[in-house]
């Protein structure tokens, strides 16, 4: 898996630091930078996703040194310009640029979505391994647990949509509000997800034999099963937080998100929608476009960690890398 | 036997599934913040008039005695009133469910036809340039937003080229609509034999059905494809292979023992587009229940979303006891 262009690792420099610790440490991550590398050429989908998300996020956080405008000051002496030179997106209804706009959306949308996608998949995977754990027992927790399952059952009958809406409406419209309720909508799945993955771990043999050594049921969860049933909510978390973020922009889009001159994509395309009509396509379109795009990304990195986090497919493509460096897959 | 008893065991469970919905979704609801008496008097109603109101509502008490009277009424058929339509939302829910039940149901049939020819044949074509459009057609479908999708059709097809009328509800404005019986538009067209009335309601059809439709075949054709690739790679199909069968025997051998994944995952998809079609609804000015609860739900409007959350709650368990009773039909290990 020699190829021209290696990474720029220089191997005198390990060499120089000897045998040291550090000097392991440097050999390990050279192999893992190499594997990487060797998996995103072979699967170039996966270097497009991290591609995406890393650009995103890089656009909002530095968007107020790249915006040529104020993100939120009207100028109605240019509304609704065709995009150009000056406005590279045009501009909306306002007068406000649409490229500014845009990249300075991540910062709204993706602090929502990816703050409240954690927030479920923290609490979601831990109430999931107790009730997974434990379900199978007797006795009141496992009374608990089918308790908490019945509970799920219940709040996954709600439209997700509606049930969203409530929610911030209940919590008040404010950042922390449209968190909570895309953190609540999403809870269930990692429940779920986590509690079947304990259900399959917990009668391994592994497990069993710490059992019988005498080890805590919370040292089993700590060092046996939470462990190795993270790749699947790994995966699962890159792709709801593309989710989330659509979900973030319905919300606006309908008003019960973020609100109106704050950038961001829904909302965005909602002021847009008025335009359309009359034939102003560039308020609307372009937001979608970066909505769309961002999802895309996130779901290609969910798709390459679902591959990276399992141990066999892992090695499966590896070994295709080895046969064929520069294969496409 | 075996169905009958099982149908029977399911329609138990119902009563108290939709106990439950209903009690959590009137907690939920009670605690939007927003007095609807005040709503609808305004700021200068007197305190008596509003009490008078609240208790011609059923606001007066506590919450428990608030449920306790939904819940008598309810039993009685009666699912309060809405005030910003100021009619029955039982009456409401009549009209608007159809609305939006026409409107899904063909949009799923569309996903249907794009998505299960394509992950057939991306799943047996695996190294043709079909499996390649159907892997970055199910994660674009996946990332485009439906109410941004429905925009840019508008602009495409009714700003630009007039193909199509005006995103403004289900029927032209102009025309009287047929009178009502299902209160499905196109049902209650034919009836009346108003062809015109049908036309248009089909033309309205055509953009908001072309944008669920193509984003909602993206999970169908995920789930066609993945089971179809385990079928063709399963023993019996290696066996009928062997044996020398044609392709397109060994094709419908292996599309039939997929079909109990496929039909369950159109039956998620439809639970949850009773709700989750809202925003093109909104896009299209459709008119149709998701609609009516959100806007019921932004303007302390309990009574609705209330009923929506029930009528839909409904709606999904019929779907999940028919799709049961698919699985005894097509799936001969369960019958035995």
């Amino acid at each position: 898996m020699q190829s021209a262009n290696e990474p720029a690792l220089d191997p005198g420099e390990a060499g120089a630091l000897g045998a040291s610790a550090a000097g392991r440490r440097w050999t390990r991550l050279k192999f893992q930078l190499r594997f990487l590398l060797a998996v995103l050429r072979a699967r170039p989908m996966f270097a497009l996703g991290y591609f995406i998300v890393l650009t995103i996020i890089i656009l909002g956080v530095f968007a107020p040194l790249i915006a040529p405008y104020p993100p939120e000051t009207a100028n109605p002496e240019d509304f609704l310009q065709l995009p150009s030179g000056r406005h590279l997106l045009g501009t909306d209804a306002t007068g406000m640029d649409i490229f500014t706009r845009i990249i300075y959306a991540p910062r709204i949308d993706l602090t929502i979505a990816i703050a409240g996608t954690v927030i479920s998949a923290v609490v979601g995977s831990l109430i999931g391994a107790l009730v997974g754990y434990y379900q199978e027992m007797r006795g009141i927790r496992a009374f608990f647990a089918g308790f908490v399952m019945r509970a799920a059952d219940v709040l996954q009958a709600f439209p997700v949509f509606v049930f969203a809406i409530a929610l911030v409406a209940i919590f008040g419209q404010s950042l922390q509000s449209i968190i909570a309720a895309i953190a609540f909508v999403n809870t269930p799945i990692y429940l779920r997800l986590m509690r079947s993955q304990v259900l399959a771990i917990r009668n391994m043999r592994y497990v069993e034999a710490s059992y019988v050594s005498g080890a805590s049921d919370v040292a089993i969860m700590l060092r046996h099963i939470i462990p190795n049933s993270l790749g699947p909510i790994l995966s699962q978390l890159s792709v709801n937080i593309g989710w989330s973020v659509l979900l973030t922009a319905a919300l606006s889009f309908v008003g019960a998100g973020v609100v109106a001159p704050t950038p961001e994509w829904g909302s965005m395309i909602a002021v847009g929608f008025q335009s359309i009509i009359t034939g102003q396509w560039w308020p609307s379109v372009f937001p979608g476009i970066a909505l769309a795009v961002t999802v895309f990304g996130f779901a290609l990195v969910g798709a390459s960690v679902e591959v990276l986090a399992d141990p066999s497919r892992r090695r499966a493509l590896g070994g295709t890398l080895r046969q064929k460096p520069s294969g496409a897959a | 036997m075996r169905v009958l008893r099982y149908v029977g065991k399911r329609l138990i469970f119902i009563v108290p599934q939709l106990f439950g919905i209903i009690l959590v979704s009137f907690f939920l609801v009670k605690l939007i913040p927003g007095d609807p008496a005040v709503l609808m008097l305004g700021p200068f109603a007197t305190e008596e008039q509003l009490e008078k109101l609240r208790a011609g509502m059923g606001l007066q008490g506590t919450v428990l005695d608030q449920f306790w009277i939904y819940l008598t009424n309810l039993v009685q058929g009666d699912l309060g009133t809405s005030w910003q339509t100021t009619q029955p939302v039982l009456l409401d829910l009549f009209q608007r469910f159809p609305a939006t039940l026409e409107l899904i149901t063909l949009a799923l049939l569309l996903a249907l036809v794009i998505g299960i020819p394509l992950g057939v044949a991306a799943a047996y074509f695996k190294r043709s340039i079909i499996k390649k459009f159907s892997d970055y057609y199910g994660l674009l479908a996946g990332a485009l937003p439906d109410f941004w999708l429905g925009l840019v059709l508008i602009f495409f097809f009714y700003t630009m080229l007039d193909w199509v009328p005006a995103p403004l509800g289900r029927l032209d404005i102009a025309l009287i609509p047929p009178p009502t019986v299902t209160n499905f538009l196109l049902i209650d067209s034919v009836i009346a034999g108003d062809w015109q009335a049908l036309w248009s309601a089909l033309g309205r059809l055509i953009l908001p059905v072309v944008t669920l439709g193509v984003i909602n075949a993206g999970p169908i054709l995920k789930m066609t494809q993945s089971t179809m690739e385990r079928m063709l790679e399963s023993d019996f199909i290696r066996y009928a292979e062997t044996c020398g069968l044609p392709r397109s025997v060994v094709i419908r051998r292996a599309l039939r023992n997929s079909l109990p994944s496929i039909v369950t995952i159109i039956s998620v998809l439809y639970g949850f587009l009773i709700g989750g079609a809202v925003l093109v609804e909104i896009v299209f000015s459709w008119g149709g229940a998701g609609q009516y609860a959100v806007q019921g739900v932004l303007n302390a409007d309990i009574n609705p979303v209330l009923g929506f959350v029930l009528f839909s709650a409904i709606f999904s368990l019929v779907i999940y006891l028919i799709v049961d009773l698919i699985y005894f039909a097509i799936d001969p290990r369960i019958r035995s």
